[in-house]
């Protein structure tokens, strides 16, 4: 939770956001103190804590958000079958990256351990970029039979494209490859173990010491965010942003739609790409278990609780529903009702607590937690009541 | 895709393209919708002579999609009036299978009940059902939907999501995380005749028996009646509506009132149909029921029906030809498929979404 | 200066663990200074040990885990958490979360560490899903503790026997060394079993079906291979989608294969009640066969929203513990558990909890003071021989697979709940 008390330290008042509400230079600063906060914060904890496991989580989750962010945030798709991506991403280690196909050997920049075991043992910048190019082909194809529809049929078309990929998730196993002795996936069996990641010049990754995963992922992390803001402010951002405001608007306007709709679901879908290979490794396995349709609504909660379409507001969301979601429910609710001398089980609520969390805090803050700040305006705007000054001021 | 850049501005210059693209869209849909059936048709009549087995598929998945018709009119409602997909309205049927089950239990009724006793037991459990899931659905919207009317579109979808959680978390509480059986109060699996080689068993008779007449009186109920009106009125423009001097807030309570108590009554149906209930069946619901409000055009009740009985049918055929394990690959890629050929859906109204 | 540190970390971090391992080492060489460990027993051995269990508590398999919880606290209150003279303090992990309502991989590996964290845990109680254990069983291998699953059945988890893959079960044990083991038989026997079961029967086609888990695919699996080598026929294997509405369409794809028989390969909570009560209304002539994962009262009682009657008295099941009633540590048990929580009819998983806490207690006991360690205790653990338990007699095997292969047939009995009928010697 950390990470989130900047946040409380600057008690803005209430229709203030990060972005629109500081100072240039205040914002900065505070920008530049989070990050050096951020790579510090490992040495503080120990190498292979829970909570170090849970930020390292909570980060992979930043990147997830910020990727559907630009889907649904930037370009108003609303995508309710992200996990597709987490999907892909994922057997891009289990395919690329693991004994999975016991009868191949191939070795591309690996070393040591695993150049005895059995299957195809890339290096993790290799798959990287495999899950990010397989990730982009699935956004584009996924996104093709959306483009005449609009709005919740948008919905209703990628939650079927999640399905159907999970589907083939849990019954790859029976789906036969034509060579050798392999399958499509390893089913609810899941793949286990993947590689441990191995970058140039470091040790190879252990699941005994969390600091080094926790520094990749947080590189990861900035790399996403110089490139999601890069986006945002660039012709092809304002054209997703023209999209969402007015599609026919944006498209009498000279705004080709396709291609800006496609590239927004393969950058999105390719960013997914990147979380869910970092997610296999560092989790150390592909499972269709994870697969689920509850885990597109978990991301889509982040950013919308976040503020949609804000980058701080994306990130700030999921690093609190994540840390919610891992953190604070199992490991700290749960010996609540015990100090408290009561004798049940807070797990048997774990579900309830969830939901009333997303409730109320939706209920509070509408416009998420650091609205965008075009939004911001349009609500207000929008609302017409008296606190309009804030035109103004944003 | 190259027909898909704009919106829909025909050009002028690829005539012969057009009319094949008419041609597909206009059969392109009914072949695709008919594929299935027709393949294992023929495979049965080459591999049994007669079509039993296929009928058999096709009725029972009627029979089976009623059910889910009968959740996506409520789901459809809801989407047609405030454009929002609820999706604690799977929950909400869960809880009305799971009131119904326990009021059985509060009244006596088991399997040794006479037939009277059952009948009038049985209407103040769907009388119960319907009211305890209709007042949750208005709860709801209440607690989850209104103060967020301004807010931003996407927000009520978490609302709903946090909702759904909660009512799961309510469910789980209360029968725990296994399926559970409950009395198998009308012997749904007796059969009552055979025609045509179909087997026609009690619950289908009790699922189509109560599904139409419900779906025709709420059809007519919303398309005659002064509510039914205002409810249309107040989902095609609501500031318009209230400028006629229609009462949006009660309009909408009505109609989250009337899409709960239906989901009440599906639940007591699928308690007596299914005779299995369980804290997760909701959620599988609100999905069927979401993909068949899709389907038939969201926001259109005949829509509703027909996404539902489809669905059902689909299911059926794929269960017993294809694996259990693919069904919801394949209901899942027929809907995309519909999406294609129909991108409003099978009956779809221009909604404001829409249009 | 961002690289430099994380790379010296890299490297102090294994050496802290060696380090642990080897403030390990002093205590394995008490132990081998004396052979038979029981034997150190004069001067009794003190000292605080910890013993962790790592279960899905939240969503559907809850009422399981929660069964599995209570069994381990019986044995433990029972013990007055004493093994000896080592007080043994257990805790309970979740290695689920809220929002998959499922077990989840950084739980799993987050109970894992935080155990190998721990310098007095000497044993991990877990884990309920196979494919969860896949992931705990390399970290604690790593560092040495014993794990004791009394749930998982999978195949490969200790054996390369038919029904596991290629690779299984060396990678998932880094050092080489064997730190795994479970209480439950493998597939295999239980495949056997019904197998055997259904021949003697005089079943002569029968239909499968599987709810796609670990569990289920692989029982279903090892039920079709077991069915080839007896000479059964093995209409079809189905995997079934959980959470489907019903399945009339499954059933009648059995009726038209003209099945006689009919067994599910998985559990309660994944479909299983309705299956059985669509396959009996489309087959009513057909016998029904189940294994342990539905071999409960939660599924047979139609008191405690189990199958109806009339299904119930088609049915029979395989478990792997024998009649409770037959013996006096069963009866015991049956006696304690009813007293604690006012039930007499246990579920299973009841008992495979307690029995995984009754083996670390006793483990400890006869290490005597290297079971305060994990090198001891896990020494011990695979030295267990000829153990009278709630589960029948049985030995831990070089892989870590309990000997028993004796299988209970039950029936469901007039009160609805199981009922001990005989015992299937598997032909194997």
């Amino acid at each position: 939770m950390a990470v989130a008390s900047p946040a409380q330290s600057t008690p803005a008042p209430k229709r203030y956001s990060l972005e629109g509400g500081l100072p240039p230079v205040a914002g900065k600063v505070l920008f530049v103190a989070l990050a050096v906060f951020a790579v510090l914060l490992p040495l503080l904890l120990d190498p292979i804590s829970s909570l170090l496991s849970d930020c390292i989580i909570a980060l992979a989750f930043v990147i997830m958000a910020l990727g559907l962010n630009v889907v649904v945030g930037f370009a108003g798709l609303l995508d309710l079958g992200y996990v597709a991506f987490f999907a892909i991403g994922a057997y891009a280690v289990g395919w690329f990256a693991s004994g999975f196909f016991v009868d191949a050997n191939v070795y591309v920049g690996v070393s040591g351990f695993v150049l005895n075991l059995p299957g195809i043992h890339t290096n993790f910048l290799i798959v990287l970029l495999a899950a990010m190019i397989l990730c982009a082909i699935g956004g584009i194809l996924i996104g093709l039979p959306t483009l005449r529809l609009r709005g919740d049929y948008i919905a209703i078309v990628t939650l079927a494209f999640g399905e159907i990929i999970r589907v083939f998730a849990v019954n790859g196993d029976q789906i036969a490859l034509p060579f050798g002795d392999a399958n499509l996936t390893a089913g609810r069996q899941g793949i286990t173990p993947v590689d441990q990641i191995q970058l140039p010049f470091l040790p190879q990754f252990t699941q005994l010491d969390l600091r080094p995963w926790y520094w990749l992922v947080l590189a990861l992390v900035f790399v996403t965010l110089f490139v999601v803001i890069r986006l945002r402010d660039s012709r092809l951002g304002r054209a997703w942003i023209a999209i969402r405001e007015d599609e026919v608007a944006a498209a009498s306007m000279g705004v080709p739609l396709v291609k800006t709709k496609l590239y927004a679901y393969a950058v999105g879908a390719a960013i997914g790409g990147v979380s869910g290979a970092f997610q296999a490794s560092y989790l150390n396995t592909v499972n269709a278990d994870q697969f689920a349709f509850s885990f597109s609504i978990f991301v889509l909660a982040m950013i919308i609780l976040g503020g949609l379409g804000s980058v701080w507001g994306v990130v700030f969301g999921a690093v609190l529903l994540s840390f919610i979601n891992s953190y604070l429910i199992p490991d700290v609710l749960r010996t609540v009702p015990k100090s408290l001398g009561l004798e049940f089980e807070l797990t048997d609520l774990g579900f309830g607590i969830f939901g009333f969390l997303l409730l109320i805090v939706m209920v509070l803050r509408p416009e998420g937690l650091l609205p965008e700040k075009r939004r911001q305006i349009e609500l207000t705007e929008g609302v017409g009541t008296g606190e309009s000054t804030f035109e103004v001021r944003a | 895709m190259a027909t898909t850049d704009a919106p829909p501005l025909p050009s002028a210059a690829a005539p012969a393209r057009n009319i094949f693209a008419e041609l597909l869209s206009k059969y392109g849909l009914f072949a695709v919708l008919l594929a299935l059936p027709v393949f294992y048709g023929i495979k049965d009549l080459r591999d049994q002579g007669d079509l039993s087995p296929l009928a058999t598929n096709i009725f029972q998945g009627l029979s089976n999609g009623s059910i889910w018709a009968l959740i996506a009119v409520g789901y459809t409602l809801v989407y047609g009036i405030i454009e929002l997909i609820n999706f604690a309205h799977g929950e909400n049927f869960m809880i009305g299978s799971f009131v119904s089950a326990g009021l059985w239990g509060t009244l006596g009724l088991t399997l040794a009940t006479g037939p009277l006793g059952l009948v009038l037991g049985l209407l103040l459990t769907l009388i119960v059902a319907m009211v305890t899931c209709g007042s949750l659905n208005v709860m709801i919207e209440k607690v989850a939907y209104r103060p967020l009317r301004s807010a931003p579109k996407l927000a009520p979808l978490i609302t709903a999501v946090g909702f759904s959680f909660i009512l799961q978390n309510v469910g789980l509480l209360w029968l725990g995380g296994s399926p559970a059986g409950v009395p198998d109060l009308l012997r749904a699996q007796d059969e009552v005749a055979t025609i045509i080689g179909i087997r026609v068993q009690r619950a289908d008779i009790l699922a189509i028996l109560v599904t139409i007449p419900l779906v025709i009186a709420m059809v007519t109920f919303i398309n005659k009646s002064r509510l039914g009106k205002a409810m249309r009125a107040t989902a095609q423009d609501p500031d318009a509506a209230r400028l006629q001097g229609i009462n949006v807030d009660t309009t909408i309570s009505l109609t989250f009132l009337i899409g709960g108590m239906l989901a009440g009554a599906a639940g007591l149906i699928y308690a007596l149909y299914q005779t299995t209930i369980w804290f997760f069946q909701g959620f599988q619901a609100g999905l069927i029921a979401f993909t068949a409000a899709v389907m038939g055009g969201i926001g259109n009740l005949k829509g509703a029906v027909l996404g539902g009985l489809i669905i059902g049918v689909i299911q059926q055929i794929s269960d017993s030809r294809i694996g259990s394990e693919w069904t919801p690959a394949i209901v899942f890629g027929y809907l995309v498929l519909v999406m294609v050929f129909r991108p409003q859906g099978l009956i779809g109204e221009e909604t404001r979404e829409a249009g | 200066m961002f690289i430099r540190s994380k790379a010296a970390l890299a490297f102090a971090i294994p050496a802290l663990v060696t380090g642990l391992a080897a403030c390990g080492d002093d205590g394995d060489t008490a132990a081998k200074s004396t052979p038979n460990a029981p034997a150190a027993g004069g001067g009794q051995a003190t000292g605080e040990v910890n013993v962790y269990s790592s279960l899905p508590l939240q969503g559907a398999s809850k009422d399981q885990t929660n069964a599995m919880v209570d069994g381990i606290k019986l044995a433990l209150e029972q013990a007055d958490s004493k093994a000896g003279g080592v007080t043994v303090k257990y805790e309970s992990l979740d290695d689920s979360t809220a929002q998959a309502g499922t077990w989840d991989p950084n739980q799993v590996a987050s109970n894992a560490r935080k155990v190998a964290q721990d310098r007095k845990a000497v044993a991990y109680i877990g884990e309920f899903n196979s494919g969860a254990s896949a992931l705990s069983i390399p970290i604690l291998n790593q560092v040495g503790i014993a794990q004791i699953s009394p749930a998982n059945t999978a195949v490969g988890l200790t054996t390369n026997e038919p029904g596991s893959e290629k690779g299984e079960p060396q990678k998932y044990q880094p050092t080489g060394k064997k730190t795994y083991s479970r209480i439950v038989p493998r597939d295999t026997i239980q495949g056997a079993a019904l197998v055997t079961q259904m021949k003697s029967d005089g079943c002569t086609k029968v239909g499968v079906a599987n709810d796609k888990e670990v569990y289920g695919a692989g029982l279903a699996r090892l039920i079709e291979i077991k069915a080839k080598e007896q000479n059964l026929t093995i209409t079809s294997n189905a995997g079934i989608q959980k959470d489907a509405a019903n399945f009339r369409g499954v059933a009648s794809k059995l009726k038209s294969e003209g099945a006689d028989c009919f067994v599910f390969a998985g559990v309660t909570a994944n479909g299983g009640i309705q299956i059985y009560k669509d396959v009996a209304a489309a087959l009513p002539d057909a016998k029904l066969y189940g294994p342990d994962g539905v071999c409960e009262s939660g599924f047979t009682n139609p008191e405690k929203k189990g199958i109806p009657e009339s299904v119930g008295k088609r049915f029979k099941c395989t478990v792997a513990t024998l009649d409770l009633t037959s013996y006096p540590g069963g009866q015991q048990f049956l006696k304690a558990f009813s007293e604690a929580y006012d039930e007499d009819n246990p579920d299973p998983y009841a008992i495979y909890g307690y029995e995984a806490m009754r083996l670390v207690l006793d483990t400890i006991e006869a290490a005597g003071q290297a079971g305060t360690t994990r090198e001891g205790f896990l020494a011990q653990l695979f030295k267990t021989k000829d153990r009278d338990s709630v589960l029948g007699t049985y030995s831990i095997d070089e892989n870590g697979d309990t000997t028993l292969t004796d299988y209970g047939l039950y029936t469901v009995g007039p009160d609805g709940d199981p009922k001990y009928e005989s015992t299937i010697k598997a032909a194997s």
